[in-house]
């Protein structure tokens, strides 16, 4: 048995069905094991390095220096080393927001949907994430709701966390038109080299046209793992949009499910990457049209450098009898460096014909001819690089509805 | 023999579309059923072959044991059970014949029915010579004086083995070796017959080549090989067109093509393939397994794979082109179909090693009926190949709402300068050419096939002119009975 199953003592033990679905969970990631070369859909991202790494399943709570804050006013969900922190939490009032714990014990609606959607058959990390039930928050905004101002997630890891492993599980819920901004942030401090394994799963549900827009900064220290599952069923008329922008970790993946289940559903899944060193990002998606009339459109663009790997994996499915779907698909790499590697994988798979379906991929250096037009008006060469990939980003970035949250990502792009 | 007469079956009183649905009565000199060691050294001493072919035999045989089918392919068939089926066989002759005069009147109809009458070729000289491939023998092989006027060689895999021995030792194996996958370590250990061609340096071959493929007698399993070896500055067109008679049990098909191109010389493949496809309800059909490959070893070396798919039930092909020399350049030109409940896993790899190297694919899809079709390509750049340039187009177009096309592409770049483009379409035919075609008097069958081989002109302009017409009559026939 994997090293990363071990016994932990964790809340609700003595609830029948939690210490099942744990159960449950630790098998599912048994008989799965830990993804190797040969499974197909982590081919490109190999995390078998966690067999090399002790790493420790335990709940360490630390003192807060230095969180990087977010530049605008936000509802504020804290959690320290995979911990919630209500002290460094400010929760918007009338809204539902509770400990995931808390709500899976004592919230049977909650409880109804904890798990409903994710197929932890398919995919060991969510398995195991299941195993550790536990952390996370229940979000659920009633019909025809508006916050007015984005709800952030923010994850901090300390120095105290080294060598440890965190799962977190959220779960959702926007009823019948309800709206709402989500943000996620990654952060950690102290030493860079610090060595964590965060693993997170989102379940996301919108209902008939709820609309929610899901923004995402993952900078985890530079030898931390990073694994998060977004799984998401959008409902008649809503709309599901996101924007993922990595830069962190020694390997992260992003992946994002999304089922468009009536008609009507939407589903923007854009995001970037940016990495130098020896990081592997990796960007999946799996994008499902069960019902006729769906939209969906993904744009992911990448600047690797140093002996970075960036890794895009993208499927669009479109199920018999799900006519009238589009669904677009574009990735985009830039190269920075003679050591720097891009693997893609852009997949459609479509069982019905009325239907409007395109993918591109395309991988190139800075082009020479705009670096010399700049360099021949006297800016430097750094400065001109500088330039022509903020210029690149800008294209993903422009798909971002709010304004000071793409001010935020171009100030991050920066660093 | 008994009746000397060609039993046609089916054609049209089944209402089956299936052209070239018939099955020569001709006797057959075959191996028993099953595969052992033994087997191969039978089928190696019936063919005189000398030790080191039965050895590498052997080996491959000893491998394959230990190896387990592809199920990644998105294609669905019955289990194969290789213990049942017959691994050579051989239309019987006495000796091999000097002419075509010689040759068994049987085979000569056979192929008059497939619309190559041999003799004809001949008087037409000059034009397409053809080593007609019965089952697993060639029977005959016409223009071959003229060849090697010019230092051409053409032949079986069997002369070749015999002729020029230290060529095939050279070449065999050596861009698909017998460790490469499944299919291609059973073909390297069973294969009874295929084509050798040797192009030597300088020489711009004078006629297209082209080899005929027939699947004849129940259930024997066709185990073809075919090596081409292009030296430096040489040119040569080589076609391979397939058609195999109506069978209720599902034929297997696992051959291997090897290409060896050398400094600044020139391959151009195509093929034009119409197996049976099985009948309306998806029984029958021939499983077409291959591994095709080429190897640009020299600079400049060019190789162009053109395809037309339009039979076979399932369909597991992915031409392929290792670029290994500077500036070498790899085309890939495909169309499938699908139709009733036909499958194809199908594709191409650009292995880009070299420098400057560059590859183009353009890959065709069209689905109707139940069919279901994977476009399934890889695109490599290994960190040394600078420059390399890469475009790759697959357009999917689908007919009918039961029919599935699906777009697989990998692509792995490890070097900075290489410019990479892949693009991807799926869609039906837009209901405004159809009326636009309908309302001018066209019918509406004519009308899909129109805008079907509108569709497909990019590929089919890379055909040489002969299979041309006949991949265009081919999509028409395939597609009868997709519409309405």
């Amino acid at each position: 048995m994997s090293r990363l199953l071990q016994e932990a003592a964790l809340a609700g033990e003595d609830v029948a069905w939690l210490k099942e679905y744990r159960g449950r969970g630790r098998e599912r990631f048994a008989a799965q094991g830990i993804p190797s070369a040969k499974t197909e859909a982590w081919k490109y991202t190999k995390p078998n390095m966690f067999l090399q790494n002790d790493l420790v399943y335990q709940q360490v709570v630390d003192e807060v220096r230095n969180r990087p804050e977010l530049p605008f006013e936000t509802y504020k969900i804290s959690f320290v080393n995979g911990i919630f922190a209500p002290q460094l939490s400010n929760l918007p009032p009338k809204i539902e927001i509770l400990p995931m714990i808390e709500a899976a014990m004592f919230y049977p609606e909650a409880q109804a949907l904890i798990g409903k959607l994710t197929d932890t058959t398919k995919h060991p990390f969510a398995a195991l994430n299941d195993a550790y039930f536990n952390e996370g928050c229940y979000i659920r905004l009633e019909a025809n709701t508006a916050l007015d101002k984005p709800i952030a997630l923010m994850y901090h890891t300390t120095q105290e966390a080294r060598g440890g492993m965190m799962h977190l599980h959220n779960l959702i819920v926007l009823e019948s038109g309800a709206k709402a901004e989500l943000i996620e942030q990654h952060s950690y401090e102290g030493e860079v080299k610090l060595n964590y394994f965060a693993n997170i799963v989102n379940e996301i549900r919108l209902e008939t046209k709820a609309q929610l827009q899901h923004y995402k900064y993952q900078n985890e220290a530079f030898k931390a793992v990073h694994i998060a599952l977004n799984v998401v069923n959008v409902k008649s008329g809503g709309i599901y949009k996101s924007f993922c922008l990595q830069k962190g970790a020694d390997l992260a993946r992003n992946e994002t499910q999304v089922v468009l289940s009536e008609p009507e559903a939407e589903a923007q899944v854009n995001a970037a990457y940016m990495m130098n060193g020896w990081a592997t990002l990796d960007t999946t998606t799996d994008i499902e049209h069960t019902c006729e009339k769906t939209f969906s459109s993904q744009l992911v663009k990448g600047v690797v450098g140093g002996q970075a790997k960036g890794v895009f994996q993208g499927k669009i499915h479109i199920a018999p009898l799900a006519a009238k779907t589009q669904g677009y698909q574009q990735h985009r790499a830039l190269l920075l460096s003679d050591e720097a590697e891009v693997d893609v994988k852009p997949e459609l798979e479509i069982f019905a014909d009325d239907v409007k379906c395109s993918h591109g991929a395309a991988c190139g250096q800075l082009d020479a001819e705009q670096l010399f037009y700049m360099r021949s008006r006297g800016i430097g060469e750094e400065e001109a690089k500088a330039m022509l990939i903020d210029a690149y980003l800008d294209e993903v970035i422009a798909k971002v509805d709010n304004e000071k949250v793409s001010e935020w990502i171009k100030s991050l792009l920066k660093m | 023999m008994t009746d000397s007469k060609n039993d046609i079956q089916i054609a049209d009183e089944s209402g089956d579309k299936y052209k070239y649905g018939f099955v020569t009565d001709i006797e057959a000199d075959m191996v028993p059923m099953g595969l052992n060691e033994d087997i191969i050294r039978l089928i190696s001493r019936k063919k005189n072959e000398p030790e080191w072919l039965l050895e590498k035999r052997l080996q491959a045989f000893a491998y394959w044991q230990g190896m387990d089918g592809p199920n990644w392919a998105k294609l669905q068939y019955d289990k194969i059970d290789y213990q049942k089926l017959y691994y050579y066989s051989a239309p019987k002759q006495k000796k091999a014949p000097k002419s075509l005069d010689e040759v068994d009147k049987e085979l000569l109809d056979t192929y008059e029915k497939l619309g190559i009458p041999l003799k004809e070729q001949e008087a037409l000289a000059g034009v397409v010579a053809v080593d007609a491939v019965f089952d697993s023998v060639s029977v005959a092989t016409t223009y071959r004086a003229k060849l090697k006027e010019k230092g051409v060689i053409f032949c079986s895999i069997s002369e070749a083995v015999r002729d020029y021995p230290e060529l095939v030792q050279k070449y065999l194996g050596s861009v698909v070796p017998y460790t490469d996958n499944f299919f291609a370590c059973l073909n390297s250990a069973v294969f009874t017959d295929g084509t050798f061609v040797y192009i030597p340096k300088g020489v711009r071959c004078p006629m297209e080549l082209s080899t005929y493929f027939r699947i004849n007698s129940r259930n024997t399993g066709q185990f073809e090989r075919t090596l081409i070896v292009a030296d430096d500055d040489s040119y040569v067109s080589y076609l391979e067109g397939c058609t195999a008679p109506q069978r209720d049990e599902n034929q297997l098909h696992a051959a291997i093509v090897e290409i060896v191109v050398l400094n600044n010389a020139e391959v151009k493949y195509s093929t034009v393939q119409n197996w049976y496809p099985g009948d309306k309800d998806g029984k029958g059909g021939v499983y077409n397994f291959v591994t095709k490959r080429a190897a640009c070893r020299g600079k400049g070396a060019k190789v162009s794979w053109t395809q037309v798919e339009t039979g076979s039930a399932v369909t597991w092909k992915y031409p392929s082109c290792v670029l290994q020399g500077d500036n070498s350049s790899g085309e890939f030109y495909s169309v499938a179909l699908t139709n009733n409940y036909q499958q194809a896993d199908t594709g191409t790899k650009m292995i880009h090693l070299g420098k400057n190297t560059s590859s183009r694919i353009i890959s065709k899809g069209i689905s109707a009926g139940f069919s279901n079709q994977t476009y399934r390509g890889l695109v490599k750049v290994a960190p040394q190949a600078e420059n390399a340039r890469n475009y790759t187009r697959c357009d999917s177009l689908l007919i009918g709402t039961t029919c599935g096309s699906h777009t697989v592409p990998y692509i792995e770049n490890r070097n900075r300068t290489a410019q990479l483009e892949h693009e991807a379409t799926t869609s039906k035919i837009s209901d405004e050419q159809l009326f636009y075609c309908r309302q001018r008097g066209i019918s509406e069958e004519d009308a899909v096939s129109l805008i079907v081989n509108g569709f497909c002109k990019e590929v089919m302009q890379h055909l040489p002119m002969e299979f041309a017409i006949e991949a265009a009559k081919l999509i028409n026939i395939s597609l009868e009975g997709s519409v309405g």
